[in-house]
């Protein structure tokens, strides 16, 4: 039995209302779903004196195309990015790494820009995204501004938002049609886990050379990361398994893991290789065509 | 405050205090004791409710949140047609042992059903994930629920 600290609660029906409240109140905090908040509020490892729910904030919850470009509103729930026809046709790694992100319950409760600002290092929906070059929409009533997604993360746990402002959506081109890319996770077990590491790979080719490399690991750093020197290494050369395997090694000098419950330090280093092994091999297969 | 919304079928006006969670206001205040209280973090399952149809953890859930929502929990599918055969299977198929995971169990298991009446061996582990047994009875849970979707008539 451990109740929840005393706050004030508000629910807001429009953004406008939302940034209203998060600028006029002395100690504010925003909440998604609340499948993170509500536990570090709990435990008092956070504070708040005012939250302010954005679960009725419809106009935060859509997955639409226009112009090539993906958009999605930052409340939109883990299971709707999995049913979304949409991203499964043109994003699927995206929904990949929604799938392997909690329970089913917690699911249908937290939100893609919760995942994003609640900054995990091993946040699910980040590696995808990440190789996706996303862009993050942030508002206040002052301004929006668009930040590249990695901007937004700041630190284990702390991301780069003011008190005021609010991640109001996600966005990333359409991936071309010669374009793959895979995300895999490491758990201690296969559902219900946070990642001991996370990869997403990105590959464009154009015949048979790689024409964009991109590649993003989570749980290895204190936030999710780009992996710049493995992507400069596959871009323009010709693609092959030992190329791969000669690019995903240099993961272990990027990473700067931690010892924590789920691993260690050094184990992560080799998995953070593994892991973008598999997932680059499996970008390059989509790529081809040849994996669904 | 005062919220309102539909609780296992009924319209429902109660007052609850900000920091209040659903499970707390299910199970303390308005007694409906399936609601179970295991780890209050979102990991046991034991607290799933169906919150808009959707299976949800109660502990996870701030009571004033379900304002204008339709919650079910097993009390509120007594005399379903499904939610009959799924507890006979667990009973028959002895799919239950200490009981405690047993109604967020059968939640999950209801809300995989309605959506998909002929899963996979598959897909019923992933609908029972976020739901632990610690009497670790999976099998014959699995079991129940494959059982329970051969019983049920082919509409």
């Amino acid at each position: 039995m451990r109740p929840l600290p005393s706050f004030n609660l508000h629910r807001p029906k429009t953004l406008r209302e939302a940034l209203e409240l998060l600028q006029s109140l002395e100690g504010a905090r925003p909440i998604a779903g609340g499948t993170d908040l509500l536990i570090l509020l709990r435990d008092g490892a956070i504070q708040a004196k005012h939250l302010v729910d954005l679960g009725q904030v419809g106009e935060l919850r859509y997955i639409r195309e226009a112009d090539d470009v993906i958009h999605i509103g930052s409340m939109t729930k883990h299971s709707q990015l999995i049913r979304s026809e949409l991203i499964a046709e043109k994003a699927s790694v995206l929904r990949e790494s929604a799938m392997s992100t909690g329970s089913i319950q917690t699911r249908n409760r937290g939100t893609v820009g919760g995942n994003l600002c609640n900054a995990s290092p091993a946040a699910d929906t980040a590696p995808p995204l990440l190789v996706l070059d996303a862009k993050a929409k942030i508002s206040s009533m002052k301004d929006n501004r668009i930040i590249p997604l990695a901007v937004l993360f700041a630190g284990p746990k702390i991301n780069s938002l003011s008190p005021d402002e609010l991640l109001t959506e996600i966005a990333f081109r359409v991936p071309p049609a010669n374009s793959g890319a895979s995300f895999h996770k490491l758990g201690r077990r296969r559902s219900v886990t946070l990642a001991v590491v996370n990869a997403a790979a990105y590959l464009a080719l154009e015949g048979d050379l790689c024409k964009e490399a991109r590649v993003a690991l989570g749980s290895v750093a204190p936030t999710p990361l780009r992996m710049t020197p493995v992507e400069e290494r596959l871009e323009g050369r010709k693609l092959s398994k030992r190329l791969i395997n000669e690019a995903s090694s240099e993961c272990r000098d990027l990473v700067d893991p931690v010892d924590d419950v789920r691993a260690s330090a050094e184990y992560r280093r080799d998995m953070a290789c593994v892991l973008t092994g598999r997932a680059l091999t499996d970008a390059w297969k989509r790529a081809r065509g040849n994996l669904p | 405050m005062r919220i309102t919304f539909q609780l296992n079928g009924k319209r429902i006006v109660c007052e609850t205090a900000q920091n209040r969670t659903l499970l707390d206001l299910l199970r303390v205040d308005l007694g409906l004791t399936s609601v179970k209280k295991g780890c209050e973090e979102g990991e046991c399952g034991s607290c799933t409710v169906l919150l808009d149809g959707m299976p949800v953890n109660s502990c996870l859930v701030l009571a004033p949140q379900v304002e204008g929502s339709r919650v079910t929990t097993v009390e509120g599918l007594e005399d379903d047609d499904l939610m009959v055969a799924l507890r006979r299977a667990f009973m028959e198929d002895g799919a239950i042992q200490c009981g405690f995971c047993t109604p967020g169990m059968l939640i999950s298991a209801y809300a995989l059903l309605s959506e998909n009446p002929n899963p996979t061996e598959d897909e019923v582990k992933t609908a029972i994930e976020g739901n632990l047994c610690r009497c670790t009875g999976y099998v014959k849970i699995i079991e129940a629920i494959l059982d329970a979707a051969e019983r049920m008539p082919v509409e």
